[in-house]
């Protein structure tokens, strides 16, 4: 049987031994991170964004990298997810745009220190992350069972993109990621649901219409307005 | 206890008790966040309670091995504590930093980078004050007519600890090596150096509660923690999927984190087997049990659970997700939480001369606070693993899936509410104990079982 000695040896042998593997891989690591990371693209304003990132402990609720706490979404690619607009609306305010939902604490960033967030993970995005976040592999099995949808072939305007509709909603076959879950329909159809004067009414205050809706309350002006539910009419035609 | 200085201890037991209790309080608050009743969202937001639960459960763990230290290689030195004194200065001054850092993130004061968010100054203090400590207990060993191998690991683990902390504070302007070398600390040190900790702990109440042959208890003591870092350094790897590093940490992370589990079954089976082995009849049974229910809610918690998501391939959908909160509640309730408890348990009796090993408030601290922490891993399980399918198998957004799951909150709570009961139930026998007393020096009550009744 092993004696005292002998296990002694065991330990500080393995120790050492398995230290020395870890270091060189480290060393590796410094090598090839600035590849696999893009690092020549860090801007003074992703490393502005960083900060940012750090000194509000953002990690406190959300995941980059799949690292943080788990109270709210994982944000790696929210660029690609959701897009700038949308982001720079959300940031701005964010409880306006989940009402009745889970609450972010408003910052009240400025333009440029949205801008700073928004280069960040940006840069985060486009770091080689060996395939995560995968894409979910349940989804497109899911898509081909459903019934296919009544999409628009129509042109859709550029407001609906200015204004991010197309984070929640789908139209067009674009879109609706977010939303699907949250009861935010396509709107393709939404004519057969509602007509011109409902349609204005809701989008201009949906909590007026019903107080519990998680459809945030756009700022639009009243020719944005005519211009969203003009188009949205005109697709039964 | 043999010598008076031991007493210190008695201190650095009670704040981390105080502290424990407040973790919980924040751990409520989270709770209750996730159920959607965020009445606190104002004054203390989600990331504030959550940096104050993780950080306060780093804080009491890190008081209770220092009291541990300060309880136990005295006597395994043969030797009074070289600086009492040193000792509460140290003990005040930690205090004064960690309450300070934790004010300071309900005003958005922090680093904010998980498990190290103490803002910068605060760290160059937090490491003057763990030398003071390192100094204090080296001199005594130095100084001690014996040096025991607990006390060695258990020094080393505690050094170590200190030393490791240095690299989380590095900056670097690319996320991934800013989280590559956060895990250096984090990782090192909860599979790492702490283990030598646990091990130097659980092996000097082994070997005072079951009365096994030292050298037997010690020679398997360093199969232990050698069995430790041959798995746990390059078990680091598993941290490194997948945030930018490269693609072999995937195939070595995998490999020697499959390995991990070894080293905490070891150390259950090692536990077991003492405790078998050991003829005596120490009558502080309690001690004992929370000693061996240490290894094996460790061995459950830390290595079964861990290897359950640090899979690659299984990681690839449950990193960032309630899974890591699952695995990480027991393993930390398992390893040390359950540790620095079982010393407490052990020490509390000698330090203040009163024998309330008996007491059925001390064994209903023990299952009530193990049950309810059991079913808080459940209940995370459930609620991890459902996000997991709804949110990254099959692509439903993140609120949403979030909403199916608070029914497995509400589970988390009560649970939770049963765990707590059994922790202040612990700390209501610890209080029973009343205050360290210099009467209890010398006294022989550990190896009258038949006295202990009375």
């Amino acid at each position: 049987m092993l004696s005292k000695s002998q296990a002694k040896i065991f330990f500080l042998g393995g120790t050492g031994v398995f230290t020395a593997a870890f270091l060189a891989l480290t060393f590796d690591t410094h090598r090839k991170v600035p590849a696999q990371t893009r690092q020549a693209n860090i801007t003074p304003a992703v490393d502005r964004g960083k900060h940012i990132w750090e000194d509000n402990n953002c990690m406190g609720c959300h995941t980059l990298f799949g690292e943080g706490a788990y109270y709210a979404p994982e944000l790696t690619k929210a660029v690609e997810r959701r897009g700038k607009p949308w982001l720079k609306m959300f940031l701005k305010d964010p409880e306006a745009m989940f009402p009745n939902d889970r609450k972010m604490v408003n910052y009240h960033f400025n333009d440029a220190q949205i801008e700073d967030v928004i280069a960040f993970l940006e840069w985060c995005g486009n770091v080689d992350l060996n395939g995560f976040p995968a894409k979910p592999p349940l989804a497109e099995k899911m898509k081909a069972t459903s019934a296919a949808p009544v999409v628009t072939t129509k042109p859709v305007p550029a407001i609906f993109d200015m204004m991010a509709c197309r984070g929640c909603h789908s139209l067009g076959g674009q879109g609706g990621m977010a939303g699907a879950a949250l009861g935010a329909p396509p709107l393709d159809d939404v004519y057969k649901r509602k007509n011109k004067a409902e349609l204005a009414a809701w989008i201009s205050d949906p909590a007026k219409v019903k107080p519990d809706t998680k459809m945030p309350k756009i700022p639009l002006t009243p020719a944005q307005l005519e211009e969203i539910v003009t188009f949205l009419s005109s697709l039964g035609n | 206890m043999k010598f008076a200085s031991q007493k210190v201890a008695y201190w650095f037991f009670a704040s981390a008790m105080l502290l424990f209790v407040l973790q919980l309080v924040y751990g409520f608050i989270m709770g209750f966040a996730h159920v959607g009743l965020d009445v606190l969202h104002q004054w203390i937001p989600f990331n504030t309670a959550r940096a104050v639960h993780t950080n306060l459960l780093v804080f009491w763990l890190l008081l209770g091995f220092m009291g541990a230290a300060y309880f136990i290689i005295p006597e395994e030195a043969d030797q009074e504590l070289w600086s009492p004194k040193l000792a509460y200065i140290q003990l005040i001054a930690f205090l004064a930093v960690g309450v300070t850092a934790l004010a300071g993130y309900h005003f958005n004061v922090w680093e904010g980078r998980k498990f190290l968010e103490i803002p910068r100054p605060l760290d160059y203090l937090v490491v003057i004050d763990v030398l003071a400590f390192l100094l204090n207990i080296g001199m005594t060993m130095l100084k001690g007519k014996r040096h025991t191998t607990t006390s060695m690991v258990l020094y080393m683990g505690l050094l170590f600890a200190g030393l490791l902390y240095l690299p989380g504070m590095i900056y670097f302007d690319n996320q991934t090596m800013d989280s590559f070398y956060r895990w250096w600390v984090v990782h090192l040190w909860v599979e790492g150096v702490w283990e030598l900790i646990m091990g130097g702990i659980l092996c000097y109440l082994l070997i005072k509660l079951t009365g096994v042959d030292r050298e037997v208890v010690e020679k398997w003591l360093y199969i232990i923690v050698g069995l430790t870092f041959l798995s746990g350094i390059l078990g680091t790897g598993h941290h490194y999927y997948y945030i930018g590093a490269p693609r072999y940490w995937l195939i070595v992370g995998g490999i020697f984190s499959a390995l991990e589990p070894l080293a905490f079954l070891g150390m259950a089976i090692y536990a077991l087997a003492m405790a078998k082995k050991g003829g005596r009849k120490h009558p502080n049974k309690i001690a004992l049990t929370w000693s061996l229910g240490c290894s094996i809610m460790a061995c459950v918690g830390a290595g079964f659970l861990g290897i359950a998501h640090t899979i690659p391939q299984v990681n690839m959908y449950t990193h960032g997700t309630l899974v890591t909160a699952m695995h990480g509640h027991l393993a930390f309730w398992g390893a040390y939480a359950m540790i620095v408890l079982a010393i407490m348990a052990y020490a509390m009796p000698l330090l203040t001369g009163r024998k309330l090993w008996d007491s059925p408030v001390a064994t209903w601290a023990f299952w009530t606070s193990n049950i309810g922490m059991s079913f808080m891993t459940g209940a995370f399980a459930v609620a991890g693993i459902t996000q997991v399918n709804l949110e990254r198998r099959m692509g439903f957004d993140f609120l949403a899936v979030q909403h199916e799951i608070e029914m497995h909150f509400i589970g988390l709570l009560l649970a939770a509410s049963l765990f707590t009961i059994g922790i202040l139930l612990f700390i209501w026998n610890f209080i029973r104990h009343g205050l360290p007393t210099d009467e209890a020096l010398g006294a022989d009550i550990e190896s009258s079982p038949a006295e202990a009744r009375s």
